[in-house]
């Protein structure tokens, strides 16, 4: 867990502190997203946890103790960290690159090599291609996954990301959010993922701090985010279209009716797939109602135009 | 794989040097050439030492002032690019660009009454001379790092001096090298005025045929200057090149000076 107590910073020459006041609690275990145009300080706020940036006043803490009570580095070496344009190192090859943490940590070689190979598979790319590869024969996908097995190396319970697939084309990018989901329902790290792109918070984050001038304007999860905004500047943040991306947030269960005779043939969606995907299914076929499908096939259930808009007038907890 | 520094590099630079060693071993070749030159000089060669002697007084006087301008240079460009020493960095550089605009003939005469003549005030001439290629690009080498990668270095738990020895000082040497070279280049042609305070090398024959009228000689001299600064800069450009390839840098850096 991660807390921000009344954390002040304000750079030299700036008109207004670049965050201000901030208190905030990073739940152990879970993505925290933050999220604001340019300057609101989200950057300043995640570069405090590891003290590339120290506050004016007021306290980060880690599980309770303060992370200025640590040496910079020591504390570096125990939390995760990937930046945006990845910053990895030219001259080291993949395998070093990954490595760096481990080495500083004063791990064998044998058990760096093994360490890289793992996390080179657990990226979804092939260690024995990668490992001798240079940054420079990386494609940015690639790159970008080698960052974060780096950021991973030494199995560090935080993980801090600075736009991390910022700098990847949106397919990629998808491809990349998607494996992170994976990979953190398995790790469960406790990170703190910053962004501007709302689609990503909301994909990723558990929770999303929305930040604006230094102040954090809002603190809850994506689908209330999306439903109550906490002011107009947040509802302008994410958007006009914000209820179809509540509705990609939203399972199918949560609209299931019982199997509906009525379903066209050919016009149904697995189970697994979210509301969003029911509702262009049902706007491709221009039917009132979609059949659902289980992973063998067969019909389970269905899915309205009705239900789905029944499912949005519920209030949220 | 990535190829570095190989013996390859160094293959031209090498000829080079043999050739030229196997001329500095022909006085006799000079001296037929020199007179078909200058049918009317009696003294076409320099005498009071052999072109070995003079060869290698010169690299004695290069290769120290060149080791101490590497130093100087290296350091301070470390030092005023870090937070530490950022205060200074309009200072040392405003110094420097004072060392070199600052004739070396105008050092050996202030230098002299306080180190005598020959070696000394040669290497502390030169010296100065030759620091301000290596701390600019010491100074652009390092500037010119991504802030992403310098950030990395710190963000993963290096301390300063591992992210300035693994990473920053590696990825600047290419630029770093290149002052070297501009340096060295620099210290060879200037070593030459040395021979006014004394201290010996290719100079000797230059400054002696400019006293004596004896133009031949001064061609010597010249000749075999000219020939080494080419060498020394094939040589340590060969080194630049493959340090920039190993540290994975395409191209390298142009010289500033």
């Amino acid at each position: 867990m991660i807390t921000f107590e009344h954390v002040t910073k304000h750079y030299e020459g700036a008109t207004r502190p670049a965050v201000d006041d901030l208190t905030l609690e990073i739940p152990e275990g879970g993505t925290v997203v933050l999220i604001g145009p340019s300057g609101c300080g989200k950057s300043t706020t995640l570069r405090m946890v590891n003290r590339l940036i120290e506050p004016d006043s007021g306290t980060v803490a880690e599980d309770g103790r303060d992370v200025a009570d640590f040496p910079p580095e020591q504390l570096r070496r125990h939390i995760g960290y990937a930046i945006q344009g990845v910053g990895l190192f030219p001259h080291f090859t993949v395998a070093e690159n990954i490595g760096v943490v481990p080495r500083l940590l004063g791990w064998d070689a044998a058990r760096i090599s093994a360490r890289v190979a793992e996390l080179l598979e657990l990226v979804g790319l092939d260690s024995t291609t990668y490992a001798e590869k240079y940054p420079d024969e990386l494609s940015g996908g690639e790159a970008q996954r080698v960052g974060v097995a780096r950021a991973l190396a030494a199995d560090p319970p935080v993980l801090l990301m600075d736009e991390p697939f910022g700098a990847v084309d949106p397919l990629t990018r998808e491809r990349l959010q998607a494996e992170f989901v994976a990979i953190q329902a398995r790790l469960k790290k406790t990170v703190v993922f910053v962004t501007h792109d709302i689609d990503e918070a909301v994909k990723l984050g558990d929770r999303i701090a929305i930040m604006r001038e230094g102040r954090l304007v809002q603190y809850d999860t994506p689908e209330r985010v999306l439903a109550y905004p906490a002011d107009d500047f947040v509802a302008g943040f994410v958007g006009a279209e914000r209820a179809l991306k509540r509705l990609s947030l939203a399972p199918i269960s949560e609209a299931l009716d019982p199997a509906d005779g009525a379903a066209v043939v050919g016009a149904t969606v697995p189970l697994d797939s979210s509301l969003r995907t029911a509702l262009a299914r049902i706007i491709e076929y221009g039917v009132p109602v979609v059949g659902v499908t289980d992973e063998t096939g067969a019909v389970v259930g269905s899915v309205s135009i009705e239900s789905i808009v029944e499912r949005f007038k519920r209030p949220l907890a | 794989m990535r190829r570095g520094l190989t013996l390859r590099l160094f293959l031209w630079p090498t000829v080079a040097l043999v050739g030229y060693l196997a001329l500095a071993s022909m006085p006799g070749l000079w001296a037929a050439l020199l007179h078909a030159l200058f049918p009317g000089e009696a003294r076409v060669l320099y005498q009071q030492a052999s072109m070995f002697e003079l060869i290698g007084r010169t690299l004695e006087l290069v290769a120290i002032s060149s080791v101490l301008s590497v130093v100087v240079g290296v350091s301070l460009g470390m030092f005023v690019t870090h937070r530490a020493g950022a205060d200074f960095h309009d200072v040392v550089v405003d110094l420097t660009n004072l060392g070199q605009t600052f004739p070396p003939v105008a050092v050996f005469t202030l230098a002299v009454p306080l180190l005598g003549f020959g070696v000394r005030p040669t290497v502390l001439a030169l010296t100065l001379y030759g620091v301000l290629p290596v701390l600019q690009n010491t100074v652009a080498g390092m500037q010119a790092l991504p802030g992403a990668i310098v950030e990395s270095a710190a963000g993963m738990g290096m301390s300063p001096w591992q992210s300035l020895w693994r990473v920053e000082l590696p990825l600047a040497s290419p630029v770093i090298l290149a002052g070297i070279r501009v340096s060295v280049v620099i210290n060879v042609a200037t070593s030459t005025i040395g021979a006014i305070a004394g201290a010996g090398g290719l100079g000797a024959p230059i400054i002696s045929g400019l006293v004596n009228a004896d133009p031949a000689v001064t061609l010597q001299g010249a000749l075999l200057v000219g020939a080494l600064a080419l060498i020394l800069d094939a040589y340590l450009g060969a080194v630049e090149k493959g340090v920039a390839r190993s540290v994975g840098i395409k191209e390298p850096q142009k010289a500033r000076s």
